[in-house]
């Protein structure tokens, strides 16, 4: 069921909020060591996947499998081994230096805290003689995160798990907390589980990408998930599904055999002309948004808007170059329907 | 108005000269609600807990008597406890009654539902954020219940204070199960009662102030602890 490799295996997942399924996930490992990038629209449920990950909560259903072995919440094993900083962390009503140790505390490792707390808040970039006095209401916003990250980084985890951490913080910040979460994995093997809205950031920091819409799993770059509402239209006894984009365009979709729709990203192509596609049924304009290097294939990501709905796509540096693409250009984006597939 | 000033000045004799009935009173004051208060403080705080953290059946209806009893008349529990330890009761054989005990008895009752209903209030509000970062520092239950209560401390001084003032302040417990017995169980509030159906505003202006400045000073202890 899990593969040596694997920190974690997540096997037919599901959790709900009263009624509402908010996560339903088949399976999923995550290689120890790794860092993986999450990203997704509000609600799609990647702050519940991250609680889950922490075992701070149990899944309605399915199991979580840590380093080999089923884990429940609360666990002993996995209590010292994986931490959880949350997007607004939660800084205890004592003072800074109280807040980095609170988990060595607890875990009745007394010795040498100071040091530790010391080499733990330089990792973050807090210098100890300024700030292990101050009290958690005397920090702004950057530092205060900070303080959450080195609390977490002084217990050495297996699993670091960051929701949004750079969300609220300036980039000087922002720029601190990608390397100290970096030096963690270099130093002692540990596993980063990112959520992130800032797509540029999270692509430069991660080595495994994913997605995530209503509930699901989905590689990026892989999959292009072609996000709903979608629309479905009877004719002459006949149901057509759609997808609408601007005005009356719209993305013509095969017959409804799941809840999202996704597309290869490969089945998708820019072009210079619409006319170029003449033959092709779904034909969207896109505006270019960003284009950044993708270092870990060399390739160019490129976010384009529809109008409805912006998605990244990864292209070569010669299609990109031959197509003259820029931020700010506007062009066409083409596929057919018969490429598109229900999940 | 002058008889205000008289019982000022008359409140500073009295403290000053060490008078024995003002300081019987003091005394008395201090010792019921001392203990009324350790007892409703180590009980309710525990029950305010469980009942804000937790949630069980019949919480929701424990929660309304709770409130209701937050303005339980206190002859109504002068009465009760009366009842309950004068001789002819199911607890006359302790011989409670016209004593300090008594009084204390009958206060804790009186400030067990403040330091409950408001405990319970506090720990309901708790950021749920904390709960999830102690959970993700590896804290455990026991942890997770001290940390909880440590964060809410300054909510819980509230709590406490609240209830001390309803005992510093209340006459009918100590009238009904303290008797007004000089130099025994005459507390301010009863004497201050009785020094005013006699006629003497100052004594019962002297003895108001000094319980004014108590609950003063108490009040400053606490802002004092939660500066620190």
């Amino acid at each position: 069921m899990t593969s040596p490799a694997s920190l974690y295996t997540l096997c037919r997942i599901c959790h709900y909020y009263g009624n509402q399924k908010v996560l339903d996930i088949e399976e999923f490992s995550i290689p120890a060591g790794s860092i993986l990038g999450l990203s997704g629209p509000n609600g799609s449920g990647k702050s519940t996947l991250l609680k889950l990950l922490a075992f701070a909560v149990a899944p309605s259903r399915g199991e979580i499998h840590f380093g080999g072995r089923r884990e429940f919440p609360m666990s002993a094993r996995v209590r010292s081994r994986v931490t959880l900083m949350t997007q607004t962390p939660y800084l205890l009503k004592r003072s800074v230096l109280e807040n980095v140790v609170y988990g060595l505390k607890i875990r009745k490792e007394n010795q040498k805290l100071k040091q530790r707390a010391a080499q733990a808040m330089a990792a973050v970039g807090l210098d100890f003689d300024k700030f292990h006095n101050r009290a958690w209401h005397q920090l702004s916003g950057g530092e205060a995160q900070r303080v959450a990250l080195a609390a977490r980084l002084i217990l050495e985890p297996r699993a670091l798990l960051l929701d949004e951490p750079v969300a609220s913080v300036d980039e000087q910040s922002a720029r601190l907390i990608r390397r100290a979460a970096l030096a963690a994995r270099d130093k002692w093997g540990c596993t980063l589980i990112v959520v992130s809205h800032d797509l540029a950031w999270l692509n430069a920091f991660s080595d495994i990408r994913v997605s995530m819409e209503k509930g699901r799993i989905f590689s990026t770059h892989k999959e292009i998930i072609l996000p709903p509402p979608y629309r479905a239209e009877k004719t002459a006894g006949t149901e057509r599904w759609f997808l609408p984009v601007s005005g009356n365009r719209h993305i013509s979709l095969p017959a409804k055999t799941g809840e999202t729709a996704l597309i290869p990203a490969d089945k998708i192509n820019i072009v210079r002309d619409a006319e170029d596609a003449s033959n092709e049924k779904n034909k969207i304009p896109i505006l270019i948004t960003r284009m950044a290097l993708e270092p870990k294939t060399g390739g160019i990501e490129i976010d384009v808007d529809t109008n409805a709905f912006r998605l990244t796509l990864l292209l070569s540096k010669e299609q990109a170059g031959a197509l003259n693409l820029q931020p700010g250009k506007k062009t066409t984006m083409v596929f057919s329907t018969r490429d598109i597939f229900w999940r | 108005m002058a008889f205000l000033l008289e019982g000022f000045i008359k409140a500073i004799e009295l403290l000053i000269g060490g008078d024995n009935s003002t300081w019987s009173a003091v005394s008395a004051t201090v010792q019921a609600s001392t203990g009324s208060m350790l007892v409703s403080l180590l009980t309710g705080l525990p029950c305010g807990f469980i009942l804000g953290y937790f949630d069980f059946r019949f919480k929701r209806p424990i929660r309304t008597i709770l409130d209701t009893l937050l303005a339980l008349p206190t002859v109504c529990v002068g009465l009760i406890v009366y009842a309950f330890i004068s001789s002819k009761g199911p607890l006359g054989e302790m011989e409670l009654l016209f004593t300090l005990a008594g009084i204390a008895v009958g206060q804790t009752i009186l400030a067990f539902p403040v330091v409950t209903a408001i405990t319970a209030s506090i720990i309901e509000n708790i950021d749920p954020a904390l709960k999830l970062t102690l959970v993700s520092l590896g804290a455990g239950k026991k942890n997770i219940i001290l940390t909880c209560l440590w964060e809410v401390r300054f909510g819980i001084l509230v709590a406490a204070v609240t209830a001390y003032g309803r005992v510093l302040t209340e006459v009918g417990i100590s009238m009904i199960v303290g008797g007004n017995i000089k130099y025994h169980t005459r507390t301010m509030t009863t004497a201050i009662a009785l020094e005013t159906n006699k006629g003497m505003f100052a004594d019962g202006i002297a003895l108001g102030i000094v319980l004014i400045m108590i609950a003063f000073t108490v009040n400053l202890s606490l802002s004092f602890l939660r500066k620190r």
